[in-house]
């Protein structure tokens, strides 16, 4: 949702236009000597009249810090706005919550990157306040790189729409395009206002309210779950705009999962295979995958929500693992679901997860592989839905699980986008990910969602072929339908039975895929293509010799494709590949698949 | 008038609960299933569900994932199990409610399966895996052939959905007595009852309670707060025991006229 702030609120009768047209912040003004400045008395008025019901926004321009600290307790605020040239050092040793004002003009992202510890309000470039518009699209790429923008200047209920799409931000600001006359606001502007921006973010974001991505996503399960699933997106809808929670969970994944992730130039493939090639480090997380992101984040949600024990399904036991992780850091019980067949894969990883206090328990029905520890996974929930918290390990399942995972795994490209605009002064011209069930690829790729001109490509388990053999890929060889409680592409007959999957990883073998990839695919915004076990197996060798980084079976798909693809690139293009897992736990069945040909 | 409506009005002249049995198409074969039913009809059950096998059913206890199984080793397809329905009406009139997952339905095309399932005299149709939001073009689809969808609602419903759930379900409300997946129970949850009178203020339907039920006691005490008690895994379970169809047909038999004499007496 698109938070609205109505700023310039001179009394309470224009606090009480704001508060009961819907508003979320109203900001005073403090600044003396401009038209819409408030004195104490009245300001401590306005705040008292709205306290507990919206954000109170203070506004200032270069202020001392003793001159805000008296207006915050003197008159009650939540939020200081700071709209002069005051320099970092100064907003970062603010004891409150700041929002810095910058001008959107070409300097923005540098300017930005200054001011770190603080949400960002981007206004006019020709001057605060001076209710000009201007290009907001620039204020997508903070957004992207996961900073909460506001944007302001010129916008009134006709525009609001438009600038939301432009930019996606985290709020909008307006002040006087509201008003009747200055320092009086017109209620049906404000109420017009603040319908139109609530309004425009349903218009634009994905998934729906419904949990639809395009005609992709839903909720496909048992009546017994719904309600869970309804509690579960709403804690995540408030979780997403809690900034403790934010700040918990960036403080955990830096100082226990080791993020940021480097973004490695891989310099002895790039030569041998054309473009420049750097590899997102997702390897070097704790737990050796991407999956620690989501695990941590779900358990953390796990626990604010109340619930004692968790349950997770696993393929290659990387998701097992990364959530027998997190739980036992928090202390809560752990139960992961795991296809007999990938336990005798995987035996490392289900050692692994009985060594942090978790218990596997393995799946022998149907294929005995991810699907089937899914099917199990949900029962069990069904079962134990008042006192368990679900965590599923990728984009895939009913909603909110495809949004939630994603919103997850963002950081891996929220990063990889500020490290190689740093490393390059420019987006890459193409990102390369595996896609089992998807939520390494679009945490890579939906930061860059908006920016047309950088292709995806999504690498699927080809299997032993797609045309010959059984495969994992549903995108580029399935058919539509639902499998876990959403719309995607899965295998199936033609009855929709689903069909067993197969592929060298364990990760990558599922017969169904998350709806936003489907969503992409059918809008065209990424490729997928398959790679076959063979292929992928002499990628695993070949990205260790060639850099010393030995990869999972399941990013090998990834290697492998960009084998294939990049000699058709120049030496000048510039290539991302999340390099999604390490590939310890694939060092056995190599050895057994290579046998004497290394 | 639908069969499933004319049975409710029937029962409640008679002043009974119905009792409505459960077994999976095609399990182990179509042809046990074809003989099954008129004997089902004839030992008691005044509605029959005929559960359409799916490779992933995420509602279902182990029992009846096993008679999936089963039925799915010769390929039981919908198809199959429409030409059953059509044989059936040969023979019974007893009303046939399927029950089964989405997928099954996407595949055959959620309007052309209504059509070819209300032409040969399906008059019910349950949707595990899709809750009254989802499916909307079969639920139009339903509503302009006749046929009901009758919609579920479990002991985690909440009030709203409760409301949504029981005023949109069609010939009966199929309500979930615990929280879970099919599957006998040694014990029915205690505030069952509360959960069945909360549904039966708001129903425009009949309330049934299924999920757990596989002893005539059991069976007796449902029928004494609810409109319709539902039998489904200790059904199949007596399937999936015997040596023979001929033991299976037999078995049934006699199980089901012990639940229904247990229901034709619970009020009485």
């Amino acid at each position: 949702m698109t938070f609205v702030k109505i700023c310039g609120i001179t009394s309470v009768d224009d606090a009480r236009t704001a508060l009961e047209a819907g508003a979320d912040a109203i900001g005073i003004n403090f600044v003396a000597g401009t038209p819409r400045f408030v004195q104490t008395d009245a300001a401590r008025k306005i705040s008292r009249t709205v306290m507990g019901r919206v954000v109170r926004v203070g506004v200032f321009r270069n202020a001392s810090e003793d001159e805000i600290r008296r207006a915050v307790e003197e008159v009650g605020l939540d939020v200081v706005q700071l709209h002069g040239e005051e320099p970092p050092e100064f907003v970062e040793a603010l004891p409150y919550a700041v929002l810095k004002a910058l001008p959107g003009d070409a300097e923005l992202l540098e300017r930005a990157e200054r001011y770190r510890g603080c949400d960002l309000l981007v206004d006019s470039p020709s001057g605060g306040g001076s209710g000009t518009p201007w290009p907001f699209e620039r204020a997508r790429a903070l957004v992207s790189c996961g900073r909460r923008v506001w944007i302001a200047g010129g916008l009134g209920p006709e525009n609001v729409a438009e600038a939301v799409r432009a930019a996606r931000p985290h709020g909008v600001d307006a002040s006087s395009s509201l008003e009747q006359e200055p320092g009086r606001k017109d209620p049906e502007r404000v109420r017009a206002f603040v319908r139109a921006a609530h309004e425009a973010e349903g218009a634009g974001e994905q998934p729906d309210p419904r949990g639809y991505f395009g005609r992709f996503g839903g909720r496909s399960v048992p009546e017994t779950l719904m309600p869970a699933l309804e509690e579960l997106t709403e804690a995540h809808r408030v979780l997403r705009e809690d900034p403790e929670f934010a700040r918990e969970l960036r403080e955990t994944l830096a100082s226990y999962a080791g993020r940021p992730t480097p973004l490695y130039f891989a310099e002895r493939i790039s030569e041998d295979l054309g473009p420049r090639i750097y590899l997102k480090r997702e390897d070097l997380a704790h737990t050796g995958a991407h999956k620690i992101n989501n695990a941590i984040g779900q358990v953390l949600i796990a626990r604010r929500m109340g619930k004692r024990r968790v349950i997770a399904e696993t393929g290659a036991g990387q998701h097992g693992v990364a959530t027998a992780t997190a739980c036992a850091r928090y202390g809560l019980e752990c139960e992961v679901y795991m296809g007999e067949e990938d336990m005798e894969r995987q035996a490392l990883n289900v050692f692994r997860m009985e060594l942090l206090g978790a218990t596997v328990i393995p799946v022998s029905s149907g294929s005995r592989t991810l699907k089937d520890a899914m099917n199990e996974a949900l029962r069990d929930w069904a079962t134990h839905v008042r006192t368990t918290y679900y965590v599923i390990g990728s984009t895939a399942g009913p909603h909110p699980y495809p949004m939630l995972v994603r919103d997850l795994q963002v950081v891996i490209g929220q990063e990889a986008r500020e490290q190689i605009l740093a490393a390059e002064g420019r987006l890459p011209d193409l990102l390369v990910a595996c896609v089992g069930g998807g939520s390494n690829a679009l945490g890579l790729f939906h930061p860059f969602y908006e920016d047309r001109e950088v292709r995806m490509v999504g690498v699927e388990a080809g299997g032993e072929g797609i045309e010959t053999g059984p495969h994992g890929a549903s995108l580029s060889a399935g058919t539509h339908g639902v499998l876990h409680g959403s719309f995607s592409c899965i295998l199936q007959d033609d009855a929709g039975q689903i069909f067993p999957a197969h592929s060298i990883s364990a990760g990558l073998d599922y017969p169904g895929v998350g709806p936003e990839h489907a969503f992409y695919k059918e809008t065209g915004r990424a490729e997928y293509v398959p790679a076959t076990d063979d292929e992928a197996l002499e990628a695993f060798v070949y990205l260790t010799r060639m850099e010393g980084i030995c990869p999972a079976f399941e990013t090998a798909h990834a290697i492998a494709e960009l084998r294939k693809r990049s000699p058709s690139l120049g030496r000048d293009r510039i290539v991302i590949v999340s390099l999604s897992g390490r590939g310890d736990k694939d060092v056995m069945q190599a050895r057994d698949l290579l046998g004497g040909r290394l | 008038m639908n069969r499933i409506d004319r049975t409710f009005s029937e029962l409640r002249e008679e002043g009974r609960a119905a009792l409505i049995v459960f077994v999976t198409a095609g399990d182990p074969d179509l042809e046990t299933t074809r003989e099954l039913v008129p004997v089902l009809a004839e030992a008691g059950a005044d509605i029959v569900e005929l559960g359409v096998p799916h490779s992933d059913p995420i509602a279902e206890g182990p029992t009846i994932q096993a008679a999936s199984t089963r039925a799915l080793r010769h390929s039981t397809a919908l198809v199959q199990i429409l030409g059953l329905c059509q044989e059936l009406r040969n023979e019974t009139d007893v009303p046939i409610a399927l029950m089964g997952y989405l997928n099954n339905l996407l595949a055959y095309g959620e309007e052309r399966f209504v059509q070819d399932a209300a032409s040969v005299g399906v008059d019910g149709l349950i949707v595990a895996d899709a809750p009254y939001e989802e499916a909307t073009v079969l639920q139009s689809a339903c509503e302009a052939k006749g046929v009901h969808r009758i919609l579920l609602v479990a002991p985690t419903s909440t009030p709203e959905r409760i409301v949504a759930i029981a005023t949109r379900s069609r010939g009966f409300v199929y309500c979930v007595s615990v929280t879970g997946v099919t599957g006998a129970r040694d014990y029915l949850p205690s505030d069952l009852t509360a959960l069945v009178a909360r549904v039966r203020r708001v129903a425009s339907a009949p309330v049934a309670v299924g999920f757990g039920i596989s002893t005539p006691d059991q069976a007796a005490e449902i029928a004494r707060i609810s409109d319709g008690v539902i039998v489904g895994s200790a059904v199949v379970q007596r399937i999936g025991d015997a040596g023979s169809r001929a033991e299976a047909l037999r078995s049934v038999r006699d199980f089901v006229s012990a639940l229904s004499g247990a229901v034709r007496a619970a009020r009485s």
